[in-house]
């Protein structure tokens, strides 16, 4: 369970990060703001005008998916909301985190960006399709909600993986990346601390691990399909004996690159409003 | 204050001819975003649904109601805005109405099907029937998304997706081979 401080700079300003509530909000939150930040790298420099605006649009949909669900720790109606949900987002510590270390890798070249993209968007759908049977009215709206949104993503991501396993050079180079991405997807489903509890409550109503089988179901058929099963990882069902980043154990991709950029100007000017 | 003084029509109308920051051609009671109007504890309380999560609009369209109930509606007091995740916000929320203007604006309306045919919307999908009448209610969310898109400019139906990521996350960019125009779409969600 999470005994770190809070930092000081925003420790009055966020809630209790230990409720069941919190600590599932906190690992799909957290991995949906991480994928954000590190899709915007493409903003300006994809390879092409639409491959922009496609990853472009993705890191804001996933910026404010984040956004969104922090908002249901918070008094939506207070009128410091913004400032509370901002502090969830940029005013914890790295290992406060509990988004998987997959989301925060760099984004590579072009085609491991797909790969990732790929293996978390279905993922997400998975998870977005059993939270919509959530005990939780707040949480089964909004993963109904961003279960139709996310739709585009992964029908861009499936273009992809069609397009690029189509050709031989493609189906190599994804190939490859899909062999260096899909072990660390499997900890995507790393089960969320204290996730009996949540599961009992019915938050989440199916646990991490059959997530996991759900997951693996599509993905395997997909690379069956394309001919690509020998990329799948010998090991598909890690025992998840040492804590990943969902108990916020995270590599240097984070707590030395994306969490020192993306909260600077939070920690420069504690309070600061858009 | 008396309560019941306060005329919850004109919150309701105020709030719903706040034009959208984005797409000032429609309104939110177009777009199908107020749900509810009431009185609690003495404050009215605005009921709206969000649309597309990732619309940097929103924050802008509550402070927008706040001040147009405000100005219009006689007796007002506090004021609270509420954000609800329940009913789901839909396209299949804008009206006829809204339909019209985004055509009127360049941007072809949310007709004709859902984005990936594959997948299958959550069996208990909490979106509440369109409250304004002669509203589109007959899109199937899971049609192919090329399915009856026209042209906003020439009605044409001979037109590719170019992206569907465009401008703002509810906008696809699209192009008709007819007229040789670019144009949006906007997303059916």
């Amino acid at each position: 369970m999470t005994t770190t401080q809070s930092p000081a700079w925003s420790a009055e300003l966020l809630p209790d990060l230990t409720t069941p509530l919190a600590r599932l909000v906190l690992a799909i939150g957290d991995d949906e703001l991480i994928s954000g930040h590190r899709a915007q790298h493409w903003t300006g420099v994809a390879p092409s005008l639409e491959q922009d605006m496609a990853f472009s649009t993705i890191a804001q949909d996933e910026v404010n998916h984040a956004d969104t669900w922090y908002s249901l720790l918070v008094d939506r109606e207070a009128e410091d909301a913004r400032l509370r949900i901002d502090s969830l987002g940029l005013g914890r510590l790295p290992e406060q985190y509990r988004h998987a270390v997959l989301c925060e890798r760099p984004p590579g070249d072009f085609v491991w960006t797909l790969a990732r993209h790929w293996a978390y968007d279905h993922a997400d759908v998975v998870r977005l399709g059993a939270l919509a049977d959530s005990s939780h009215d707040d949480v089964a709206g909004l993963a109904t909600k961003l279960l139709r949104e996310e739709r585009y993503h992964l029908l861009h991501a499936d273009q992809w993986f069609d397009r690029l396993t189509g050709m031989d050079r493609g189906r190599a180079e994804f190939g490859a990346a899909l062999r260096d991405v899909l072990p660390q997807a499997l900890w995507l489903f790393e089960p969320i601390e204290g996730e009996d509890e949540i599961v009992a409550e019915g938050l989440l109503p199916t646990a991490s691990t059959d997530l996991r089988e759900r997951w693996l179901e599509g993905v395997e058929a997909a690379l069956r399909g394309a001919d690509l099963a020998e990329v799948l990882p010998s090991q598909l069902r890690p025992t998840y004996d040492e804590p990943g980043g969902r108990r916020g154990v995270h590599s240097e991709d984070f707590t030395l690159d994306v969490w020192p950029e993306m909260t600077a100007l939070h920690r420069a000017h504690p309070g600061a409003q858009w | 204050m008396s309560t019941l003084a306060i005329d919850l029509d004109a919150v309701r109308n105020a709030a719903g001819s706040v034009a959208d920051p984005e797409l000032p051609v429609v309104t939110l009671g177009m777009l199908g975003m107020v749900h509810d109007v009431k009185v609690e504890d003495g404050r009215v309380v605005i009921e709206l649904l969000p649309t597309f999560s990732g619309c940097p609009a929103t924050d802008i369209m509550g402070l927008d109601v706040r001040a147009a109930v405000g100005d219009q509606v006689e007796g007002i007091g506090e004021i609270g805005i509420r954000w609800l995740f329940q009913p789901v916000w839909s396209t299949d929320r804008i009206t006829a109405e809204g339909h019209d203007q985004l055509r009127s604006f360049g941007i072809a309306p949310p007709t004709g099907g859902g984005p990936v045919s594959t997948l299958e919307r959550p069996n208990h999908a909490r979106s509440l029937p369109v409250a304004g009448a002669g509203a589109p209610t007959d899109r199937d969310p899971d049609a192919p998304p090329t399915a009856d898109v026209r042209c906003p400019y020439c009605d044409s139906q001979d037109a590719t997706e170019d992206s569907p990521f465009g401008p703002t996350p509810c906008r696809a960019a699209w192009y008709c081979q007819s007229c040789s125009q670019p144009f949006e779409r906007f997303k059916p969600l």
